[in-house]
């Protein structure tokens, strides 16, 4: 068990060096990500004038939300894994890792947590240069079940975000160009993953609906657990279901792996 | 060179264009839907907060949702006729693909500009306008010529001004030389044109609405659509729109200066 796990020790140094190259584009990219709060907090600002509550939360609980779920997107977000993935198949540097020992979705899963640690400690450096002005809008709820039941969460939603980036990364068998997909889905997952607007603000039919769908899991569940959106009975009744969609969300990458590479013709290399 | 023979080459460059969107049919559809759903994103946005209340910064849903409309009518000329030109050619500069386009017996920046159209970009034009006429419609606005005519011109501003902004942007791929993904900064202050100019106050309003042209470009264009022709605002909006055409031109001709080729 053990040695077997050095090697993915190994996969996951190398992928930390490997984005620490690219801390400039990740510290960019939080830099923008900041401006985009910005825009968040105009808007929702001027929506909340007049009224104390939306959705039975008021201003400074909503911006909070926010701001949980840009730490998030930097911490458990799939980037460009389903990219870097494609690449690999496309160019033929996937056949290396058939002949070795090793199980490509544990390695490439070691390497997309060096690289959330990477771009989570980046996204922390523009957040503490406005934390002045974002510190008397940040409230959080005191509850101790939040953390407890939150990390995991947190933790399963990080495997599923990756999961699906790896399941779109293997379409790459079947399609020549997976772009498209990928932010055809991003713009699924922007609304079914409460980014534009916290999920408990649609209608209670559509709400519901939602969280039989993975992408509720993938940002929305664990922010709402930390931010007070949800209660300790939805949160438990969520993290069943995370569970299930972890487990279906891998069942469904081993399908296409084993489908794929039967298709796959090993090209270059 | 003429204005004639420029002309010429940009048809050339369109008819070019269209012909390969031809071929590769599938993923004109699939990009034109990714835009697409992008924008009805955006709008659901509006909708699900005017469920909780009835007015931002003093803009009623529908008036808000013509001023997302205008703002995406911008945005997808700029996507059509210049994003991925600009896109390439900070790639070009890195690389150094970008001595092709000085070769050329013509103006770089033109050269540079207009070698494609995004034919799924300008497709979904007819959303927005169609966004835009649907808010109008259900306002019960019925705009004079004027209004229309200054309407249309004021979105022409628009695109001079995106064009500026982003190709002084993309620019700096002079300096900076490798990427740092620079070219998302358009789009994270152009999200700034879907809000009301009133939103803003203190320092976002300096930033937002007197530094940076986001919220000039789409306001003056729907205030003009809801309540009339104001010379004033007319006026803005010229004067920003030569401001940062101007500055576009700089940035690119001073890097232009620096440009020193890469290795190929």
């Amino acid at each position: 068990m053990f040695p077997a796990l050095t090697k993915y020790r190994h996969a996951f140094l190398i992928g930390l060096q490997s984005n620490i190259v690219y801390r400039w584009t990740f510290g960019v990219r939080a830099v923008f990500s900041v401006f985009h709060l910005a825009f968040v907090f105009i808007l929702w600002g001027a929506a909340y004038k007049g009224q104390a509550t939306i959705g039975g939360f008021d201003l400074n609980q909503t911006l909070t939300y926010f701001v949980v779920l840009l730490l998030m997107q930097f911490f458990i977000g799939a980037f460009n894994e389903d990219y870097q993935i494609s690449e690999e198949i496309r160019n033929g540097l996937i056949n290396q890792f058939l002949l070795k020992p090793i199980n490509y979705y544990l390695y490439r899963f070691s390497i997309f947590v060096a690289a959330r640690l990477v771009s989570g400690l980046l996204a922390l450096v523009p957040l503490l240069f406005a934390f002045p002005l974002l510190r008397d809008y940040l409230v959080f709820p005191d509850e101790t079940w939040r953390i407890l039941l939150g990390v995991p969460a947190a933790l399963m939603a990080a495997i599923i975000q990756f999961t699906i980036a790896y399941c779109f990364g293997l379409l790459t068998f079947w399609f020549l160009e997976i772009q498209s997909f990928v932010i055809l889905s991003l713009a699924i997952e922007t609304v079914l993953g409460g980014q534009m607007f916290p999920l408990d603000l649609m209608p209670a039919w559509f709400f519901r609906i939602s969280q039989f769908l993975p992408y509720y899991y993938q940002m929305y569940f664990p922010s709402a657990i930390f931010t007070g959106r949800l209660d300790q009975a939805q949160a438990i009744e969520g993290l069943a279901l995370q569970l299930f969609w972890v487990i279906a969300l891998l069942g469904i990458a081993n399908f296409l792996w084993r489908r794929g590479l039967r298709r796959h013709t090993a090209v270059g290399g | 060179m003429s204005l004639l023979s420029y002309l010429r080459i940009w048809l050339a460059c369109a008819r070019y264009s269209v012909v390969r969107t031809m071929m590769f049919r599938f993923d004109f559809i699939m990009w034109s839907l990714v835009e697409f759903l992008w924008m009805a994103v955006n709008l659901l946005l509006v909708a699900v907060i005017y469920a909780h209340t009835d007015e931002i910064a003093g803009w009623s849903q529908y008036e808000m949702l013509l001023l997302v409309g205008t703002s995406m009518l911008v945005q997808r000329f700029i996507m059509g006729f210049f994003w991925s030109n600009l896109f390439e050619f900070a790639r070009n500069v890195r690389s150094g693909h970008f001595d092709f386009f000085l070769a050329q017996p013509g103006n770089p920046l033109f050269m540079v500009s207009t070698r494609k159209l995004d034919l799924d970009g300008l497709a979904n034009t007819v959303v927005a306008v169609g966004v835009i006429i649907y808010a109008v419609r259900q306002l019960g606005l019925e705009p004079s010529l004027l209004q229309i005519g200054s309407y249309v011109l004021m979105i022409g501003c628009g695109i001079l001004i995106h064009y500026g902004a982003l190709l002084a942007i993309v620019s700096l791929t002079f300096w900076l030389g490798a990427s740092q993904g620079i070219e998302g900064s358009y789009f994270t202050l152009m999200e700034f044109s879907r809000l009301p100019r009133e939103a803003f106050r203190g320092a976002a309003n300096l930033i937002f609405v007197w530094l940076l042209p986001a919220v000039v470009v789409s306001n003056v264009p729907a205030r003009t659509l809801l309540h009339g022709f104001e010379p004033q605002h007319l006026l803005w909006l010229a004067v920003t729109t030569a401001v940062w055409f101007a500055l576009g031109v700089t940035v690119f001709n001073r890097g232009l200066r620096r440009y020193a080729s890469a290795s190929s």
